[in-house]
Order: C-alpha cells, then structure tokens, then sequence
C-alpha cells in the first residue's frame, strides 16, 4: 500500500466516521459506496458535515448549500472531494 | 348573507398533564396538577426548580432527518396536531390539501437552538453554530413543520402575540375559513420556554411562583411556566357535514382587543372590551355563558384585574358564572395557553363539567367570582370563554358553544 493510499483510507475512515455520527439506523453498514440519500440525512446536515471537514483537515470547500446536494452522491465522492482539496493544500 | 359557521372537529394536546387530550382533559377534571420539580439539560444552571414540564415525550415516529431541523416548540406542535387531525378523522388527500392550512401560536420560539447558540460560541469557543439554528428559532417553524408533516397546502402560518398567540392564532384560522381561504385549519400554539435564557428572563421579571400556581388564592405569588402545544381542527359547518366529520363544539365567536396603555400591567378596560366583542361576534347574551377559563395566570395583579373585567362585562350574572384557571395545572404555557384551555372549554361544553382552579387556598375579596376551588363542577355549560391576555396588551378571548 502506498503512502498516498493510506492517507486517502485514514482519511477515508475520518470521513466515515463523522457521517456515521449523523446518520439514522444501522452506521456498520455504511460504505463508501453508501448513497448519501439512503444516510437519512437532511441534506443542510450534509453541509454542516462538510463544514466539520473543513476545520478537521483545514480545507476550504467552495460549495453553496444547495449544489451541495446536487454534486455528491456517496460516501465516496465526499472523500474524493476532501482529499483533493488536502492534496492541493500541500 | 349569514356568517357561516365555523365547527371544532378535533383536538390535540401535549403538556404536563399528559401526552393526549383524553390524559390532559382528565387529569384537568380531576384537578391534578402537573406542576412540580423541573430538571432537564435545557435548563443548565437556573435557580428556579419549578415549572409544568413534559415527563417523557410519546413515540411520534418522526425521522431523525425531520426532528434535527427542529425545536422542541415545532416537535410539540406536531405531536398536537397530529392528534387533533386523526380525531377529526380528517383525511388530507391530494384532493383537498390546498384548502387545508394550519396557524400556530407561537409566544416564545426556538430558545433551545438559541440557548445551544450562545454556549456554543460564547462558553465552548466554536466559530460557528448548528447549520439548523435558523429553521429551528424562527417562530413561524412550527407551522411550517405542521404543513410538512401533514401535506397541509393551504394558509399555513404563525401568530405571535406573547400569552395570548394561541387564540390569536385560533381567531385567524377562523378567518381563513369565513374568507374562503381554505375548507379546514389546523389551528392552536406550542411553546417550550423551560430553558435557561427564558426561564432566567422570567426569573427577572420577579412574577415566578414559588412554589406553585395558586390562581385567584389570597395568597397566590404567581405565574408558573410550562410547555406545551394544543391543536384544534376547524372547518366550515358545510365542510365538516360534508364528510361526516364528528362535531364537537362550535367556535362561536372571537373578540380581539388592545389595552394599549403598559407593555406589563394589564387593564380593565381591554380584556373587558375582549370579552365583549367576542359575546358580539357569537351572538350571545351574558346570560348565556356558564363558564369562563380565565387567563388566570396567578400573578396578583391579573387575577384581581381579570375579576373585575369580568364583573364589568358580566353584571349580575358573573355571579352566576363558572369561572377556572387551569394554569394552576399545567403551567402557563404561554403560546400554547389558549389552545390547551380551550381544549377545556371544549369537554367542558360536551360534558357539561367545570375543571376547577387546583392549589386554591384562600379566598381573596379581590377575585370573589365562583373560581371552581379545587374540585370540578357538574353544570350544564351552553357556552364557554376562553380568555387569553398578554404582555402587550394584546387581548384575544373565543367563545365555544355546543354543537346541536
């Protein structure tokens, strides 16, 4: 496993678990490839979500509200997203 | 053209007494007091330790996805009207939902999101607040969650009038319907004021009871707070016949006043002129009210001052009058007041018995109407008044009679 690899888990894992503390039901189930939609999440809750992201891995993400929603549809791409910006961070 | 009537079909209620209205009307009845110790996370560290507080809330089978975006006074709301809707047996369709609506009476708002605001920012440093905080403050979100809940499409908003919302609330509903508007309202208050920030606000204001609500009693101290929500369904006679619906009361009328004179001291005047616009507007004589809820909220000066607005509009029959405050039971729920006591006058119309004024004690010269002390009255009630007072002056009483 490389390096980078093992960032994008850890932070996968980050990620993971700060959706999992907002989620309804069963959070073991919960995968990157987990629909946002299937999370029972509100989707201004999501913003606030990306909002805790922000200050845990000190990004900025350029997203209003409701393209929020619109853009991201797992897990998955919640982290893409993140790591992405951490990479251009470094 | 007549004035088309308007019909009670459902109710609703969440507060001290209990979770429902068969729990709430019976505690009520039996004269038994909600209001005792108070402890909840919302209160912090408030000296006052006294109050009308919800002991566990029911199942609501709500989503998560639906409560994080909400305040408690929203979630009491909708456990309220949801009672009151399937009591009325009353079946939104896609039909007929843009003729249902909904007003709430709303005194205090979200103080609990604006309470986890200010330790948020002020106490544990963050830099920002829950990204919920303005739909769960702003006081017209019980109605909205109301309308969300239940598909309701028609006039949906809030009323706001300090202690007197609910029936602000109720009178505008009625409105809606006489105007044409909608078919059916879902119409009532909700407030949770059992927080620091409200409870230390009242706590000011040096009109807390100490130990409890004693209205009309010579040695009352004052008001207690208490949460709650209280929902009626209103509609048109024509509509609820209709579909068959069960009538439970007909709202005769309403009277609105301003006292326009102190933003606290209440005065004569208004809460008389209330009174009378509202036996205006039913179209009923003195002689044809047997009870009267009153704001009665225990503080000296409403009490005294209430005694004698009735007498002023009441004559010689205020003597015969039943009059109660059933905040000496669960509290003054402040924009729920109205909708929980008219839940009152309802059963009390139906079944033709008066709840009574709990922790009376002693009688006061200055409140010498019949105040129902301690034990329920079995009387025939044509009609009942309901009056809602406020800081503000904003005065709003509404009359029920039996269906029939």
């Amino acid at each position: 496993m490389s390096a980078a690899q093992g960032e994008t888990n850890s932070l996968g894992q980050t990620i993971l678990e700060k959706i999992s503390a907002h989620a309804e039901g069963d959070v073991s189930t919960i995968g990157m490839d987990t629909p946002l939609s299937d999370l029972g999440i509100h989707s201004l809750e999501l913003t606030e979500i990306i909002f805790d992201l922000e200050d845990a891995f000190g990004i900025e993400v350029e997203m209003n509200t409701a393209e929020a929603w619109e853009n991201l549809e797992t897990v998955r791409d919640i982290v893409e997203a993140v790591r992405k910006l951490v990479q251009a961070k470094a | 053209m007549s004035r088309t009537r308007i019909v009670i079909t459902g109710l609703g209620g969440i507060c001290a007494l209990g979770n429902n209205v068969p729990q709430i009307w019976q505690s009520m009845a039996d004269g038994k007091s909600a209001i005792g110790p108070i402890d909840s996370e919302a209160l912090h560290d408030v000296k006052t330790r006294v109050g009308a507080q919800i002991a566990e809330l029911p199942d609501h089978g709500l989503e998560r996805k639906r409560t994080t975006t909400m305040d408690r006074f929203s979630l009491l709301a909708v456990i309220a009207a949801g009672e009151a809707i399937a009591d009325a047996g009353l079946e939104v369709t896609e039909a007929n939902r843009s003729r249902c609506g909904s007003v709430v009476g709303v005194g205090v708002c979200g103080w609990e999101s604006i309470e986890d605001s200010y330790r948020a920012i002020l106490l544990e440093q963050k830099n920002r607040v829950n990204i919920f905080t303005v739909p769960r403050v702003m006081p017209g979100a019980a109605a909205g969650q109301v309308s969300m809940q239940f598909g309701l499409r028609g006039p949906v908003f809030a009323a706001t009038s300090a202690c007197s919302s609910a029936n602000h609330a109720i009178a505008s509903a009625a409105d809606q319907l006489r105007l044409g508007r909608a078919d059916v309202m879902v119409a009532g208050g909700s407030d949770a004021p059992l927080i620091f920030g409200v409870v230390k606000a009242w706590e000011a204001l040096r009109v807390l009871a100490g130990d409890t609500c004693r209205p009309f009693s010579a040695d009352r101290q004052g008001l207690v707070l208490g949460e709650g929500a209280g929902m009626v369904v209103l509609e048109t006679l024509e509509h609820a016949q209709a579909r068959g619906a069960p009538i439970l009361a007909e709202l005769a009328g309403v009277g609105l006043s301003a006292d326009a004179s102190d933003i606290v001291a209440p005065s004569v005047e208004g809460p008389a002129q209330a009174m009378a616009a509202c036996l205006d507007e039913a179209g009923l004589s003195a002689g044809d009210v047997d009870y009267i809820n009153a704001h009665g909220t225990g503080t000296k000066a409403n009490d005294r001052i209430e005694t004698e607005a009735i007498r002023s509009v009441f004559g010689r029959h205020a003597d015969r009058l039943s009059v109660s405050s059933t905040k000496s039971m669960h509290g003054h729920c402040l924009g729920a007041s109205g909708a929980l006591e008219l839940i009152a006058c309802v059963n009390a119309v139906r079944e033709g018995l008066v709840p009574p004024t709990a922790n009376f004690r002693e009688a006061d010269p200055d409140c010498d109407l019949d105040v129902t002390p301690n034990e329920k009255r079995h009387r025939d009630v044509r009609a009942a008044l309901s009056n809602s007072f406020a800081f503000g002056g904003t005065n709003a009483v509404v009359a029920v009679k039996s269906y029939g």
